[in-house]
């Protein structure tokens, strides 16, 4: 069995799970910010990626390396690819923690945070059906009235624990779990 | 000379360091190379403080217990003796700390996801703050292993396949074990030889096989 301490040493590809979460991350990163595309390039310019993500169409590509995408593109990304999409997740996460705290929070009162919920789901919901391929059993889990919710809150859970510079390691290291 | 503090904030947690600069290894006087003590201060909890292993104990658990977390795979960290550990409990998350004085129960604090979250952003904070130069142990983080991952999925998820697999041999060993199987002795030459059924006669089926094409 190989060691997996070496696995972060050495560039490994993200494998195929790994980018599916990685685009529905960034998916919901776009659901709780309603200008969520272009706070993405505007993040993609801060980090000093113009020469990997020239304009949108470039960032859209590599994240249509997804396999639920309703387009979906073939091929290994490259692990300088997938690296910049992660930082700028973490970016993203770290400027949205306010929201991801809010919606984690026990303290809230059960109303406000249902309602808090049920419209980060429904725009969540939106994005799903206009990028995504329905026809996948991913997706349609995550449309699942009971399966769903449960989904989107690991969604939630993660991007709030994979926030700004401590997040990138942990959450790169998730994305090479192997399938269980 | 000066005791320096630094504190890293966040909605629910505060986590403030003291301590001095190790001028013997020609540390700056910002940076704090001698930890002289730390506090914690959890919104609505007991504010704990400790020494520089209790602080490495703690990073020893949370940092772990998150990178975990984020793979749907929360898992208790912290060993009996260990001062600090952290249970998944239903929606919360219990963080146990055991004092080092005998006969004092263990202090314990159940935090929510966002209390968490709080709590490990501090600690990253600590750990990427050039100034403080305490060279703390804290394991990288690491893709898990497919054990690990195993225990995401519900046991019946799990099971359905070997299950099925075993359903479907039994069902056809079942159904082999009634198809009856010829006699070993119920074989008659002279019966078969009186036979029209042309399969019993090679010469009319054209097969080259069979005593009967052997040359006299």
């Amino acid at each position: 069995m190989p060691d997996v301490s070496i696995a972060l040493s050495r560039p490994t590809p993200i494998p195929r799970r790994g980018l599916e979460r990685l685009d529905l991350m960034l998916l919901c990163a776009e659901a709780l910010d309603l200008n969520g595309g272009e706070a993405m390039v505007w993040m993609s310019e801060q980090l000093g990626y113009q020469t990997l993500f020239p304009n949108r169409v470039e960032l859209w590509k590599r994240r249509c390396h997804n396999p639920l995408r309703r387009s979906t593109r073939r091929g290994q990304l490259e692990v300088q690819d997938t690296d910049a999409l992660i930082r700028i997740l973490t970016a993203m996460a770290e400027r949205l923690y306010p929201m991801l705290r809010q919606l984690l929070s026990a303290a809230e009162p059960a109303s406000v945070s249902d309602q808090r919920w049920t419209l980060f789901r429904s725009r969540l919901q939106e994005l799903i059906e206009e990028r995504l391929n329905l026809r996948r059993v991913g997706v349609r889990k995550l449309l699942d009235p009971i399966e769903g919710p449960q989904i989107c809150h690991q969604l939630i859970l993660s991007l709030a624990l994979s926030a700004g510079s401590g997040g990138v390691e942990r959450l790169k290291a998730s994305l090479l779990d192997p399938e269980p | 000379m000066i005791k320096l503090s630094l504190r890293y904030e966040q909605i629910s947690c505060r986590l403030t360091v003291e301590g001095y600069p190790d001028v013997s290894t020609g540390q700056g006087g910002q940076a704090i190379g001698i930890l002289t003590g730390w506090s914690l201060a959890l919104a609505g909890h007991t504010e704990l403080e400790g020494k520089r292993e209790h602080l490495e104990a703690l990073l020893q658990v949370v940092a772990p217990y998150a990178r975990h977390l984020i793979s749907s795979a929360p898992r208790t960290f912290g060993a009996p003796d260990s001062p600090v550990a952290i249970h998944p409990e239903d929606a919360r998350h219990r963080l146990e700390l055991r004092s080092s004085q005998p006969n004092t129960p263990p202090l314990t604090l159940h935090l929510d996801d966002a209390e968490l979250a709080d709590l490990v952003r501090c600690l990253d904070q600590l750990l990427l703050d050039g100034r403080l130069q305490l060279n703390l142990q804290t394991p990288s983080p690491q893709p898990l292993r497919r054990s690990e991952l195993r225990k995401r999925v519900p046991l019946g998820r799990r099971m359905a396949a070997p299950l099925c697999g075993m359903a479907a041999l039994g069902l056809a060993g079942a159904i082999s074990w009634m198809v009856p199987t010829p006699k070993p002795g119920s074989f008659n030459p002279a019966q078969d030889k009186g036979s029209t059924n042309p399969m019993a006669d090679p010469g009319k089926t054209g097969t080259p096989s069979g005593a009967s094409q052997l040359p006299r």
